[in-house]
């Protein structure tokens, strides 16, 4: 092998070893909430056994209004309704958004997957 | 790039996604991608299910002969004690769904019986503690239990406001528990009562003062009921069997990894016993000391990073007791001690006359015991447990002695960040490096304990599925 040739593959390998993600088709909503949300919150209307409150119907709801849930004071208080914006800065760093309140999540999303996550989460029936 | 997924791949693939997972119902196509995940804990059995759930090939090793890594539920002693993770925080909302769905039932546990107090020789009963001559505490401090004591450093905890604990800006401020509580005005009897039974460090000059914070900051968020703990009913090691029964490729039990390497093409593992396993990406979901057995060829300042983590040291003797021999001398039956035996936590086996004792022995007081033999180790903690209590003996037998330390695929009950390190150290250690991904309740965010493991396991997956879709 020249050394020309030797050079190039050296300067190649870091490029092979990291997993291209630019080009990677993007998670989607419903990805991310399974993987973020999920365990904690459903989909429904009703309390069931999850920590959370359930999700259904979130555009324009009073944060901290669901009955049979135990929000933090911070949360009832807040006065915050659920839009893309409050929820993006709800999802995005929680103890910022809203200090003391109860939901002990720290975002592992970047920007772009919590706006998609938050705008999926808002068009849920 | 381009991957080319074998034919094998795919057909693993197509089944997985034909078979539900824990949620199941919708339409998830096959990526013809495979996971190796190392270690089947919470942390990678959560990672797994998740992977599986989105059409991926996930093959699961495990070093061990059974799942469920430092979850160890000990079904051959009466009343199956926990040896391993115990405690299923009210807020674990992922542990607890997960239980949930898969009809792994909870319960709150028995309740454990009254702790008196055994201070510098000296057995003082629970309710003379505030009165008693041989309680070392200063006027103002009296009152407080021991076990209470490191509680108040919620007084002024920077963690009661935000979960960025390790956060290189709080990390600045940081500094060894000992020093950092004489500084916050505790008295020196009660930063040698904290140091008797510290479950979050080694010893008080090696422990963070930020992880101390952390501790108690969670616990200060919650309040009332939601303090309330829960078990599974039958062992805490039936949640990840569930899981792991959930897998479309069972969990290969008996399998250590020995050295990972990558290409361009993907990762290649070799196990101890000769087999070689290929995929795309590797996810390991190992305890630091575990992890250092495996040649990974990471960046140095990973290596570093890993080099440098701490491990809690647990030593737990798990007892059964026939009859209360305490009552008759007025003792709750359970004890907190400054001495070797530790802290002692009784409760009643359910549907039994029988009670469950362990001993539980925290930090470098078990480096002693640590370097005996396990039979020398057992006699060692029993003769001190009659000296205390000498009614004991006639009615207690041994049922296991765990130590976490001692155990390599364990090396020790949970990571520990020096003083000032948890700033770099935490997310060093987790980067992925190329196609290795890491997981383990180590490398959590919010939480600490099992949710801690189920909480990297969704952050390792999604990782892997933003580099594999």
């Amino acid at each position: 092998m020249s050394r020309l040739i030797h050079h190039i593959v050296l300067m190649l390998i870091p490029i092979a070893l990291s997993i291209p993600t630019a080009q990677s088709e993007a998670l989607s909503g419903e990805q991310l909430y399974d993987i973020a949300c999920e365990a904690c919150h459903s989909l429904g209307s009703a309390p069931d056994h999850r920590v959370g409150p359930p999700l259904e119907n979130l555009l324009d709801r009073e944060a901290g209004a669901i009955e049979g849930y135990r929000y933090s004071e911070a949360l009832r208080a807040s006065g915050w309704t659920w839009t893309l914006p409050t929820l993006l800065a709800w999802i995005s760093d929680p103890d910022m958004a809203i200090p003391n309140n109860a939901m002990n999540y720290v975002n592992a999303l970047t920007a772009e997957e919590s706006q998609r996550l938050a705008e999926w989460l808002l068009q849920q029936p | 790039m381009t991957y080319t997924a074998s034919r094998r791949h795919l057909l693993h693939a197509a089944v997985a996604t034909s078979l539900s997972g824990l949620t199941g119902g919708c339409s998830r196509s096959n990526t013809g991608r495979k996971v190796l995940v190392v270690g089947a804990g919470l942390a990678g059995l959560n990672a797994a299910l998740i992977l599986e759930r989105w059409g991926y090939e996930v093959e699961v090793v495990e070093a061990r002969d059974r799942v469920g890594g430092r979850l160890w539920t000990l079904d051959h002693v009466p009343g199956s004690p926990e040896g391993g993770g115990n405690v299923i925080g009210a807020n674990y909302g992922r542990v607890i769904h997960t239980a949930n769905t898969l009809n792994v039932p909870l319960r709150t546990p028995p309740r454990t019986l009254p702790s008196d107090y055994d201070i510098g020789g000296q057995r003082i009963h629970r309710e003379d503690w505030a009165t008693s001559s041989y309680n070392p505490l200063p006027d103002g401090w009296r009152a407080t239990p021991p076990g209470r004591l490191v509680g108040k450093l919620n007084d002024d905890n920077p963690l009661l406001k935000t979960r960025a604990w390790h956060d290189p800006g709080l990390m600045a401020t940081d500094q060894p528990a000992d020093r950092g509580l004489r500084a916050l005005g505790f008295p020196e009897a009660a930063i040698h009562l904290i140091n008797a039974n510290n479950s979050y460090g080694n010893n008080l000059s090696d422990t963070s003062l930020m992880a101390l914070y952390r501790v108690m900051g969670e616990f200060g968020r919650l309040s009332g009921p939601a303090l309330a703990v829960m078990e599974a009913t039958a062992g805490n090691m039936r949640l990840p069997e569930a899981m792991a029964a959930q897998l479309t490729q069972p969990v290969a039990t008996g399998e250590t990894v020995k050295a990972i390497s990558q290409s361009g093409a993907g990762v290649q593992a070799t196990l101890n016993s000769g087999r070689t396993t290929e995929a795309d990406a590797a996810l390991l979901a190992l305890p630091v000391p575990a992890l250092r057995q495996i040649s990974l060829d990471l960046p140095t300042s990973q290596q570093a990073a890993m080099a440098g983590v701490d491990y809690h040291k647990i030593v737990q003797l798990h007892c059964v007791v026939d009859a209360p021999f305490w009552e008759a001398s007025g003792w709750g039956g359970s004890w907190w001690t400054d001495g070797l035996l530790g802290r002692i936590f009784t409760r009643p086996i359910p549907d039994s006359e029988r009670y469950n004792m362990t001993i539980w022995i925290n930090g470098d007081s078990c480096d002693l015991l640590n370097a005996l033999d396990d039979e020398a180790c057992t006699d060692t903690i029993l003769q001190a447990l009659w000296k205390l209590v000498p009614r004991a003996q006639d009615v207690t037998s041994v049922g296991q002695l765990v130590r976490w330390t001692n155990d390599p695929f364990a090396g020790g009950s949970w990571a520990l960040w020096g003083p000032g390190r948890a700033g770099s150290a935490h997310a060093a250690i987790r980067a992925p490096a190329g196609r290795l991904f890491f997981a383990g309740e180590h490398t959590a965010e919010a939480y600490r304990g099992m949710e801690a493991a189920m909480e990297s396991g969704e952050r390792a997956a999604l990782e892997i599925m933003r580099a594999l879709t």
